[in-house]
């Protein structure tokens, strides 16, 4: 697709091909900038948007700022773009603190969930418009834009206009148009939160194999957990104004500290229940409110009180469904919906407010009472930090 | 490929020729009417009139229209009201746009209030206005008084029967066509676009000109277009401001039929500034469409 273009000169059309390969060794000036927010904290008014954060991005790394609306992830970006000033602490690019530049001087690529392309510039013009700004000649922006072009596939549109292109490709320009300056960080913005359901899928690699070709430190801001999840190498969650947990995408998921990420990441079943004995080095005995008789063990790595009250968070598929055993938790099924790759099972234990929820990727035998047992392995259930 | 849709519906291409409507063609028949009496039907009595009345009996028709072309007097007055009403644009556009800018981007909550004060001097009567501003600009009036006391001009002089006079009278009553024009395109202009150039690259001012501005040019032509034509339409402010020292030709017309009553002449000028609007729309009319097909 991409040698299909006619050569502007002789023997120009067989470097084209090889351009995504020139780029990432052009790439390696800028690899690896680390970023670092230095307890950095903004108020508007009396609104406390960002307690005081530190953090440090990794060069290459490409973190995910995940919460829900008006957690503070937006501030955090937009300190680090410098559209805000922050009350306290400082950025440092690299090693250059760029607390007090401009946006326009901190030589970073930004990507909008509106694509934000200027609708009165071609899509070639849209792509040079940083370096414009930096200065370069006309022959050095023709080439770089025809890279840049190349890198996100839409080599043949260079002269289209803006509207004529769909989202999907809106949102590839808009990418080349951040890249195309050698920006230290780039920052994203709900890049695909515009964009359809599977476009946003075959976006979000597309997007993290461009970012990991070019090894250039990112941030990702996000509300959608399985965005945040595919595309980071870590995830930061952030609620009110301040960063609960920050960790890889599994132990993320795999290790929430409380129930707010518990519950924000995915799905989770949150139980109550009460230490009663130490089973074998790392194993405890949990009693479950409500249900008289019914314990599970709980693996622990710290040792747990016996008699001290704990919240667990299970994660629906790992919940194993069985038959009715004294002395397990016992549910009595709901509703049972195929979801295409798994099984839901709705499930109502007693003693509990809300409904459990297991995922099978098989049919069960669910008894015609619809009593089943309900079981764990001890290092699946969770040991939240939150009182219960 | 769409071959098998009117075998399944055999309905369907006749409906979608049929689509719904509110209101038929003859809704408009009213409007037509009232619009053929009054407007109309005056328009060609005017021109008729100025190719019929008066002098033209004896010098032929077109007498009053030739007179108005070739006679310096009369040339002048013509390129004294189009520099009347470039300045005034440019003065409005000037004055208009930082206010327009500052009502989309930073006004908020304020933004109603602002539109009210805009409108405010167009509630009131231009009378009034005027009269107003011959208070405050008169020899013993306000600003004067305040800068011969502050040692910037020797001593009070009138400053109400100047041009300056005369423009800041348009630029207080047509600025507002400017902002809310500006204000309406410049709304659509996602502040963005102007956060993407920054992070490109472009100074403030750089963005300015290369992103905000080249997307609001709609809105200043439409705001200059309209400021244009009505200060060519505008006397009343020349008449009580201006002194005699700005004669254009919408102030010529009144004197035409209040001082020497020659109606037909009176009416050549009329249709005179009827053409100069009728070019300044289809200007804006060709720019619009021209700058349309881009966004």
């Amino acid at each position: 697709m991409r040698a299909m273009r006619a050569s502007p000169a002789p023997g120009f059309g067989g470097a084209s091909i090889e351009l995504p390969l020139a780029i990432s060794e052009q790439r390696t000036m800028t690899r690896g900038v680390p970023l670092q927010l230095l307890g950095i904290s903004k108020s508007f008014g009396s609104v406390q948007a960002l307690r005081p954060m530190t953090q440090t991005i990794e060069g290459g790394e490409m973190l995910a700022l995940l919460g829900p609306s008006g957690c503070g992830k937006t501030t955090t970006l937009r300190i680090i773009a410098g559209f805000e000033t922050p009350d306290h602490g400082s950025v440092v690019i690299g090693t250059r603190d760029v607390t007090e530049l401009p946006p326009n001087k901190r030589g970073l690529g930004m990507v909008f969930q509106s694509y934000s392309l200027f609708p009165h510039m071609t899509v070639g013009e849209n792509v040079a418009f940083g370096l414009k700004m930096q200065g370069a000649s006309a022959t050095e922006r023709t080439t770089r834009v025809r890279e840049m072009l190349a890198l996100v596939r839409l080599t043949e549109h260079e002269d289209r206009q803006i509207h004529q292109l769909s989202g999907g490709q809106q949102q590839r320009i808009a990418l080349a148009r951040a890249l195309v300056t050698n920006p230290s960080t780039l920052l994203l913005d709900e890049p695909l939160g515009a964009l359809d359901k599977n476009l946003r899928e075959r976006m979000q690699f597309e997007l993290r194999e461009i970012q990991h070709r070019l090894g250039i430190t990112s941030i990702l801001v996000t509300h959608d957990q399985e965005e945040a999840l595919t595309m980071s190498n870590r995830v930061a969650v952030m609620s009110d104004g301040q960063v609960i947990q920050v960790g890889r995408p599994t132990d993320i998921y795999e290790r929430p500290r409380n129930r707010f990420v518990a519950e924000f990441l995915g799905t989770a079943n949150i139980v109550a229940g009460t230490v009663t004995a130490q089973a074998t080095e790392q194993c405890w005995h949990v009693a479950f409110a409500g249900e008289p008789g019914a314990s599970a063990l709980v693996q622990s790595d710290v040792p747990l009180a016996p008699g001290g009250a704990i919240l667990l968070a299970v994660r629906p598929e790992r919940i194993e469904i069985g038959p009715v055993v004294a002395g397990t938790m016992q549910a009595l099924v709901q509703d049972v919906v195929f979801r295409g790759s798994y099984f839901a099972y709705e499930l109502r234990v007693p003693g509990q407010d809300a409904p459990f929820f297991a995922y099978s990727q098989s049919r069960k035998e669910i008894p015609a009472d619809g009593r089943v047992g309900l079981g764990w392995q001890p290092d699946n259930a969770i040991i939240l930090e939150d009182a219960p | 490929m769409t071959a098998g849709i009117p075998l399944a519906n055999p309905d369907a291409k006749a409906r979608r020729s049929r689509p719904y409507r509110l209101a038929g063609p003859s809704w408009v028949i009213p409007v037509l009417l009232f619009l053929g009496f009054f407007f109309v039907i005056p328009l060609g009595a005017n021109i008729l009139r100025s190719l019929q009345a008066g002098q033209t009996a004896t010098n032929g028709p077109l007498f009053y229209y030739i007179k108005l072309l070739t006679d310096a007097y009369y040339g002048g007055v013509i390129l004294e009201t189009l520099k009347v009403a470039a300045i005034s644009t440019v003065l409005c556009l000037i004055v208009g746009y930082p206010v327009a800018y500052f009502m989309v981007r930073f006004a908020g909550r304020w933004n109603a209030i602002i539109v009210f004060l805009l409108i405010a001097p167009l509630l009131t009567s231009i009378i009034m206005r005027t009269f107003g501003w011959r208070v405050l600009l008169a020899r013993r009036g306000l600003l004067t008084t305040l800068l011969a006391d502050w040692g910037v001009i020797p001593r009070p002089i009138n400053l109400a029967d100047e041009p300056f006079a005369v423009y800041l009278g348009l630029v207080h009553v047509l600025a507002p066509f400017m902002i809310l024009s500006i204000t309406a395109v410049l709304q659509k202009v996602d502040v963005r676009l102007e956060e993407s150039a920054r992070v490109l690259g472009a100074s403030a001012l750089g963005t300015f000109f290369r992103i905000t501005l080249p997307l609001s040019l709609d809105g200043i032509a439409t705001g200059c277009i309209l400021v244009f034509v009505v200060t060519c339409g505008s006397f009343l402010t020349m008449l009580l401001l201006g002194g005699g020292k700005v004669t254009t030709l919408s102030l010529l017309i009144y004197q035409q039929f209040n001082v020497t009553q020659d109606v037909g002449f009176a009416a050549a000028m009329g249709n005179m500034l009827l053409f100069i609007g009728l070019i300044c729309l289809t200007l804006q009319a060709r720019f619009l469409r021209r700058s349309g097909g881009k966004s």
